[in-house]
């Protein structure tokens, strides 16, 4: 089964996505538009970069403390989390899912993930 | 060629890299090994505001922001800047940023 | 208020932190035997801050185009490293083991609702 169709069938997931780190193609499962998972991937996308450069300069403060290769990272908003691993973002419901299960899983699954890709 | 800005007042410190990063060449009043660490933070850092310029224009939906044409980052002593592949440390009460985007906008030209 | 030291009692946590609106880090617990040090600290508090400013953005566009609410303000951000992940919300952080790492009490505890 795909990580996707994996993730997507989880409690309180309201979508899932993959985006290439090139930045060129993008593919979603759930509920937003082509216009709204488009501009997911790009904001995903764009935090992990920003992720992985910070992760870097704080190897330098601590080198080998266990920061490199950064997995992923959280967004929390009031009623909704974005999680994100790798290059799969999930879109979460607060009140419906689990993130601890979600960020689990997706670690089982992406963790990983070479970060030479990046 | 890409030490020219280096001529101008202010400048410590010039590299340029390659789009995957990879450095090219560096020059300057720095260590080897703090040019190479000025090429990765460049490279990254285009990368970024290229990120977030896109986000920029997709949420406004205003031309004009993509692509970058470059970035400044002021600090109180110094300045990070950067055109294309080049990079730039200049010290804030000797250099004319303006002076050096110009130069480094002519040099990612030519 | 939120409880530094309820904060260390999270399962695998190995620093808690406290920082301004700037980023710059005020006060700070780190777990004895743990490898980071407040220099790591200070540069942790600075990403913590400048990523939830990014999320921020991100959520004010998002809701202005979509017209789906529900993300802005932000209230937390989690960076999971190759080891541990620091979860922040509001001006307080706490960095925790990934392995069996809580991150919804982690943000309970920092200050944001849901469930656990």
């Amino acid at each position: 089964m795909s990580v996707l169709l994996e993730l997507s069938g989880k409690p309180g997931v309201i979508a899932v996505g993959e985006y290439s780190y090139r930045g060129d193609r993008f593919s979603v499962k759930g509920e937003l538009s082509d216009e709204m998972a488009r501009m997911a991937s790009i904001m995903c996308r764009t935090t992990t970069m920003s992720e992985h450069m910070q992760a870097r300069i704080l190897d330098s403060f601590c080198p080998d403390c266990g920061i490199l290769p950064p997995q992923g990272w959280i967004v929390r908003g009031p009623m909704f989390t974005v999680c994100n691993i790798a290059n799969v973002f999930c879109f979460l419901d607060n009140n419906t899912g689990s993130l601890n299960e979600i960020v689990a899983q997706m670690r089982e699954l992406l963790g990983d993930t070479d970060p030479k890709l990046i | 060629m890409i030490k020219r800005p280096l001529a101008s007042d202010g400048v410590l410190a010039v590299c340029s890299f390659r789009d995957d990063g990879a450095h090219l060449e560096g020059y300057g009043f720095m260590p080897d090994e703090m040019l190479r660490a000025l090429t990765g933070f460049a490279h990254e850092y285009k990368r970024i505001v290229q990120g977030n310029q896109d986000q920029l224009s997709m949420f406004t939906q205003m031309r004009g922001w993509t692509p970058p044409g470059g970035w400044i980052v002021r600090g109180k002593l110094l300045t990070v800047c950067s055109v294309a592949n080049l990079v730039c440390v200049v010290e804030n009460a000797e250099g004319h940023l303006n002076t050096i985007m110009r130069e480094l906008q002519e040099l990612a030209r030519s | 208020m939120t409880d530094m030291n309820k904060l260390m009692s999270l399962n695998g946590a190995i620093a808690a932190f406290r920082f301004t609106d700037q980023g710059e880090l005020e006060e700070h617990l780190i777990a004895s035997g743990s490898d980071i040090n407040e220099d790591a600290l200070d540069l942790l508090a600075h990403v913590c801050q400048a990523n939830l400013s990014i999320a921020t953005m991100q959520a004010r566009g998002w809701e202005k185009v979509s017209g789906q609410g529900g993300f802005y303000p932000i209230e937390g951000f989690t960076v999971i490293g190759l080891e541990w992940s620091a979860v922040a919300q509001g001006n307080y952080g706490v960095v925790l083991k990934n392995e069996g790492a809580d991150y919804q009490t982690a943000f309970n505890l920092l200050g944001g609702g849901g469930a656990s």
